[in-house]
């Protein structure tokens, strides 16, 4: 109890990181409910690790033409991380729906190589940079223990927008994602809408991606989702119980990484996966739950 | 089609209330046509069936003049001063993924989203209105229920109710009755007819039900290898002209 008082103590050393933690673990799943009813399931794997290879390209792109990064101070190199990253990010994401919605290929395939080569691409790119092994890296693994204020504040900024947008327009994108052709009928821009939806996913994974990093972000944005669909009744129950554990498990990961010296990260996604389980074993017990049968 | 009994009062339906004009359409895929040289003017209170085999073109005809697919050739026109009609479609619910949490009052009410301005919330008038819809379709008693659950009859009638939810000048219905008991396809088509009848709307169903079409609707499209055939069912389907019909199929 003595370091969950610490935690919650306004002086906290790393209450910025505690901060920035709960509120990716907030807005994720918001998101993630969206790529789970669209049964995108695995571009919520490709997408996260897609914008930390913008991150290595941005970071990148300076050295090659010659530009010292550093001397820019770490504003300078989070706009820039943020902006490969939110370039990837939707690009990716606006270039994979597009191929899944023609029906070109096999979409795990192509989900799956999409991946793997993101992967190694980032990589490769930090390898041959000066500067990827003492900053970079760490930003790209999910450094969520030095967080600045102007960081947090960009975070909050950048999460409220989504959160406004998502609340807003709930009614459009829940009409396009469930019934596209009767959203036409209803003389709605489908195409419009879309690509809201994903830019509203790229921010989120963006943001998500450099405050946390992509094994995280990916981890916030499903397993929420997929845990809170196995009890919820209605959209709402659905969306606000998905948000509501990502945010706990934020916190309580925070909490028992603290505890027991772990990386943060992680935690929070071995925490969110026994949540997952334990809630898979329990809705087996209890009558009349469909999960994702057809 | 019009079913006035005078002919200057069948003039004025033809001339006045048509609601839209197929003309020389030819419908498919990928710029192939499927059925070709479709002429015909829907009008106002009129209850059309689409008939024809696996395959025929019936919901891609019915895609097209939903405007979800572009037409091959020819053109729809709105016949009303270029007015669009107010479509009320009621798609197979087959095509709906049960992985979202809706209830059948949900569904419904995504039939006044047309009428909604993004980044307005539902009025009260408007729910209270999907409500009565659902009441006339007979779908209050489990519009509380969750869509993914229903049977295949209430499922439509939840999809019917969004469809007069979207207070359509024309329903069109694509095969309703598919996987649904004889008694339940029976009662929603006769609600079909029903509603037809109270509210004046116009009715497009695309369906493989010869009883449905002989007992309610007034006007036949035929679809067959590409061609088509359209007149009265009470002369279309006799069963020699259907004969000579099937024989041309399998021909």
């Amino acid at each position: 109890m003595e370091a969950l008082r610490e935690i919650l103590s306004p002086d906290f050393l790393l209450r910025n990181s505690v901060y920035t933690s709960v509120l990716v673990g907030f807005s994720c799943p918001l998101v993630g409910v969206f790529l789970v009813m669209r049964r995108l399931v695995f571009m919520g794997v490709a997408l996260p690790q897609i914008s930390s290879t913008g991150v290595a390209i941005a970071l990148s792109l300076p050295l090659w033409v010659g530009f010292r990064l550093a001397d820019h101070g770490s504003a300078g190199v989070h706009a820039l991380a943020f902006a490969g990253s939110m370039t990837f990010s939707l690009a990716a994401i606006l270039v994979l729906a597009f191929l899944e919605r023609r029906g070109y290929g096999q979409a795990e395939g192509r989900l799956g190589a999409a991946y793997v080569v993101a992967g190694a691409l980032s990589i490769l790119l930090l390898s041959k940079n000066p500067y990827g092994e003492i900053g970079w890296l760490d930003m790209l693994k999910g450094e969520v223990i030095t967080v600045s204020d102007f960081d947090l504040v960009l975070t909050a900024a950048t999460l409220s927008l989504v959160l406004v947008a998502l609340g807003l327009f709930h009614k459009e994108l829940l009409l396009v994602s469930f019934d596209r052709e009767m959203a036409i009928t209803l003389r709605k821009n489908v195409v419009f809408w879309d690509v809201l939806l994903y830019l509203l996913i790229g921010l989120t994974v963006s943001m998500a991606v450099l405050s946390v990093g992509p094994l995280i972000a990916f981890g916030f944005l499903l397993i929420p989702a997929l845990t809170a669909h196995l009890f919820s009744r209605t959209m709402r129950s659905f969306t606000v119980i998905a948000s509501l554990l990502g945010g706990a498990a934020a916190f309580v990961g925070f909490w028992i990484a603290y505890l027991w010296d772990l990386p943060v990260g992680p935690t929070d996604v071995v925490l969110l996966g026994a949540c997952y389980a334990a809630a898979g074993a329990v809705a087996r017990l209890l009558p009349g739950r469909v999960g994702f049968s057809r | 089609m019009c079913q006035a009994p005078l002919r200057t009062e069948a003039a004025r339906c033809a001339m006045n209330e048509a609601l839209i004009t197929l003309d020389n359409l030819n419908v498919g895929y990928n710029g192939r046509s499927v059925v070709s040289g479709i002429s015909l003017s829907i009008t106002r209170g009129s209850f059309t069936a689409v008939l024809g085999a696996n395959g025929s073109g019936k919901s891609t005809l019915l895609k097209t003049v939903l405007g979800l697919l572009p037409p091959v050739a020819g053109r729809i026109s709105a016949a009303s001063g270029g007015i669009q009609p107010v479509f009320g479609y009621v798609p197979q619910s087959i095509q709906l993924d049960p992985v979202y949490l809706l209830t059948g009052f949900d569904v419904a009410l995504m039939g006044t989203y047309g009428r909604l301005r993004p980044g307005h919330f539902v009025p009260a008038s408007e729910r209270a209105f999907t409500g009565t819809c659902l009441a006339a379709a007979g779908a209050d008693k489990f519009a509380g229920e969750r869509f993914a659950e229903l049977s295949g009859g209430q499922k439509q009638r939840v999809l019917i109710a969004r469809a007069l939810a979207t207070r359509p000048d024309i329903l069109l219905l694509d095969e309703p009755t598919a996987g649904v008991d004889h008694e339940a396809s029976h009662a929603v088509l006769q609600f079909i007819a029903q509603i037809r009848e109270e509210r004046n709307i116009t009715v497009l169903l695309v369906t493989h039900d010869f009883g449905a079409v002989r007992r309610y609707a007034r006007h036949v499209i035929w679809l067959y290898h590409g061609n088509v055939l359209q007149g009265d069912p009470r002369e279309l389907l006799t069963p020699e002209r259907m004969a000579e019909i099937f024989e041309m199929e399998i021909a």
